[in-house]
């Protein structure tokens, strides 16, 4: 089931209020459900779309993206023909230095790739955000509107700055607005977008030579004062962009709701990922777990309470986690204690450690550390 | 391409004494300690050795069992210089094409694969044994031995002897003696169906056994006496550590049970890794009112109720209020609110519905034995399955 549609992944930008958990690695590096990784949903929901070729848009550090991604084979990128195409800068000079100034820059650091685009259509995803998105029906809704672009959209209101439509009742365009302007009116805008490609490339064009590189404010704003046609796409399904450390913390409980579980992975649209190829997790005779997501690979000896867990982990006997997030290969010692805790991946916590954080504010222990 | 040694890994056997689990899979296909099925074992030791070249030899039931192994890209064997092989029995040009006969016959029917690759050594495995080894120490071994054929053994007891191939070994070290379960058992050392050959060696005996008639074609009982009587020099290659045959119901279900207890089999030794393929499904779930204790649980899977001394392969499901203790589920199985299994193995994608109570406690009767329900079948509400009992369809309540 070939389509022609391409994928070009948006996976350079990271907010800095992820704080530590972005030191060395983009947003879409970031681990998510304990085994996943953000950037798992973009290249899943591409894949499901029968989407062949994708392109990864990146700027700095990407080792471990690149590391993540590989050849592309765990979500069937490999190809003898296209499959993924991992995009740093292309030119030497200024997109090498500083940040890209929005996204029509980043696409206009890789346009050369774009302008070899063979498909139609271009499906263009953050890199950070969680949702198992129907981009088949997107892209036919697209071709039937017979618009430019389509972004695709969530009812309601979500955390964080963004965007948001006020439609007609066929989903037409008619108003953009920023969140701030209307709180609640129309749809939200979730970075998500079908483009013409010849669409595509003008915004990009007009972008260069006006150095305005803001996808709202500079391309889309353009494309409709030109009277260029725009679609909503609604996406009914959990989704949540990761900006904060807040919205890390409130996403990741949010997988102990089956309800969002379901929607993010159901059995017949599976999020594929890199496999690690761990063992079953052993729970001792000493452990005790409730409402919690644990990977595979752990051994587990203590007590685990609302806690999302990554593969690798251990946790020793008589310790009580309670609302942390513990990424892989965290080794947890004897009567630690955590709650409210996010611990990076290689983390040590040696035995008898208290580490508090809050709700709202979690602590954070940076990648290989020992607390 | 010339290899020093590549692997023969006899697949093809039915495991009849499974019953109802293999009614639609091959032995080797059985899912196992939760992650895994138990070919990932002899695939992964071989990976770990350093082994790039497997064949692997099918018969019964193989297409799942195909799709499994796939390109072998989960064991890290699909390698430009090697690979796994699935070899179906097939037919030469002017034959007629026939089964296996035994397990010599299915080397002897794929000696042209062999040859593909001039080897100097073939490593014959068995698809139904749980264990971590180090083939290449053993061919290291068998090298420095200089020996026709090398046999991996294992020490048992000596009451235990008696149900195993019993290797007696002369004052020089070398097998002098192979008795096939013999009552009175005249050393401890129990082959464990492992075996590197010298190639040329093997090649000559197997086609001296095919042209022998009445011959029953197996290593065991052909190949290895006759080797032993024309004075071939074999070695006993020792090894130590765990290693379960899992041919029956209830070494199947104590082998799982082995897996609750790390210090038997260490699977957690990334030194040494068993790798099987996944399903890639989301981490488990231990829902809020949920209970475990001494288990195993593997990716996808959804609990509810109370796990107790258990091992629950990916995505399998249990109900609130539902109870499994010392009990193995395999793959997409389901326990419905409020059933009960115990001592029990209940089958890929099989259904326990709400209410009902698969298998008992042992009671110390003669008859008591491990409940198995068999794969793709529904237990309906209400129904009981008595401990011991082989469910091949599905029950009503």
């Amino acid at each position: 089931m070939t389509t022609d549609l391409h994928g070009i992944i948006s996976a350079y930008r990271t907010s800095p209020d992820l704080g530590v958990l972005v030191h060395g690695r983009t947003a879409s590096a970031l681990t998510f459900a304990g085994r996943y990784r953000l950037v798992d949903f973009a290249l899943s929901s591409l894949r499901l779309a029968g989407v062949r070729n994708v392109g990864v848009v990146m700027q700095k550090e990407y080792q471990s993206l690149l590391d993540h991604i590989g050849s592309g084979k765990a979500w069937d990128f490999s190809r003898k023909d296209g499959g993924i195409s991992l995009l740093p800068p292309f030119s030497l000079d200024a997109a090498r230095s500083g940040v890209y100034n929005g996204l029509l820059e980043a696409l206009l650091a890789v346009e050369s790739y774009i302008r070899r685009i063979q498909e139609r259509y271009i499906a263009i995803m953050p890199g950070n955000l969680a949702a198992n998105v129907d981009l088949r029906a997107a892209l036919k809704e697209h071709i039937d509107s017979g618009a430019g672009i389509t972004a695709v959209c969530a009812k309601g209101t979500p955390n964080g700055e963004h965007h948001r439509y006020i439609v007609d009742d066929k989903g037409d365009v008619l108003e953009m607005h920023y969140r701030r302007i209307s709180e609640t009116a129309g749809v939200a805008d979730l970075e998500t977008y079908i483009v013409n490609k010849d669409v595509l490339l003008e915004m990009v064009d007009t972008a260069a030579s006006l150095m305005r590189y803001r996808l709202h404010a500079d391309g889309i704003a353009g494309y409709l004062s030109r009277g260029g046609k725009m679609h909503s796409y609604i996406h009914e399904g959990y989704a949540m962009q990761i900006n904060t450390v807040q919205d890390y913390m409130q996403a990741n409980m949010h997988m102990l709701r089956r309800d969002a579980r379901r929607s993010l992975f159901p059995l017949d649209r599976p999020i594929l990922t890199k496999d690690r190829a761990d063992v079953s997790t052993y729970y001792a005779e000493c452990s005790k777990v409730t409402n919690s997501l644990v990977s595979d690979g752990c051994y587990i000896e203590g007590i685990v309470e609302n806690c999302v867990i990554a593969p690798g982990v251990h946790i020793g006997k008589g310790a009580m986690l309670s609302n942390c997030i513990i990424m892989r290969d965290t080794q947890i010692g004897e009567n630690v204690r955590l709650k409210y805790v996010i611990s990076d991946k290689y983390a040590q916590i040696k035995d008898g450690e208290v580490l508090v954080g809050s709700e709202n504010v979690p602590l954070v222990i940076p990648r290989g550390y020992i607390a | 391409m010339k290899k020093s040694c590549i692997a023969m890994l006899l697949a093809g056997g039915q495991g009849s004494r499974l019953y109802a689990l293999t009614s639609n899979v091959a032995k080797p296909n059985i899912p196992f300690g939760g992650k895994y099925r138990i070919i990932d074992f002899p695939l992964s030791n071989c990976a770990n050795s350093g082994i790039d070249t497997v064949g692997v030899l099918t018969q019964y039931k193989p297409l799942r069992l195909n799709s499994y192994i796939g390109s072998g890209m989960p064991w890290d064997l699909d390698s430009n210089e090697g690979g796994v092989y699935v070899l179906p029995p097939y037919m030469g040009a002017g034959e007629k094409g026939s089964w296996f006969k035994g397990t010599a016959n299915a080397i002897y029917q794929n000696m042209e694969f062999i040859e593909m690759y001039d080897p100097d050594h073939v490593l014959i495995l068995s698809g139904d044994h749980v264990y971590k080894m180090d083939y290449a120490d053993m061919l290291r071994e068998h090298m420095e031995k200089d020996a026709a054929c090398t046999i991996a053994v294992l020490q048992v007891s000596m009451e235990d002897a008696s149900r195993f191939g019993i290797m007696n070994v002369g004052e020089d070290g070398y097998v002098c003696e192979f008795e096939e379960k013999p009552a009175r058992p005249k050393s401890d050392l129990a082959s464990m169906g492992i075996y590197i050959f010298n190639w040329k060696k093997l090649k000559q005996y197997l086609i001296e056994d095919e042209n022998t008639p009445g011959s029953d074609n197996d290593f065991g009982k052909n190949i290895i006496p006759n080797m032993i009587n024309a004075g071939e020099k074999l070695w006993p290659y020792r090894f130590e550590g765990y290693w379960r045959d899992v041919g029956t119901i209830i070494s199947l279900w104590d082998a799982n049970m082995d897996m609750l207890s790390p210090k038997l089999i260490d699977l957690y030794n990334e030194n040494w890794p068993i790798r099987g393929r996944s399903p890639i499904r989301p981490p488990q779930w231990i829902g809020p009112n949920a209970v475990v204790e001494h288990s195993i649980i593997t990716e996808g899977c959804e609990v509810e109720g109370k796990i107790s001394n258990s091992v629950l392969s990916n995505s399998v499901i249990v109900g609130a209020g539902a109870e499994v203790n010392y009990s193995i589920l395999m793959p997409g199985a389901e326990v419905g609110p409020g059933a009960v299994v115990e001592y029990a193995i209940i089958g890929e994608n099989t259904k326990i519905q709400a209410g009902t109570h698969v298998g008992t406690q042992p009671d110390g009767s003669e008859d008591w034995g491990v409940a198995t329900v068999g794969p793709g079948i529904t237990v309906a509400p209400g129904a009981v399955v008595p401990a011991g009992a082989m469910i091949y369809e599905s029950v009503e309540g």
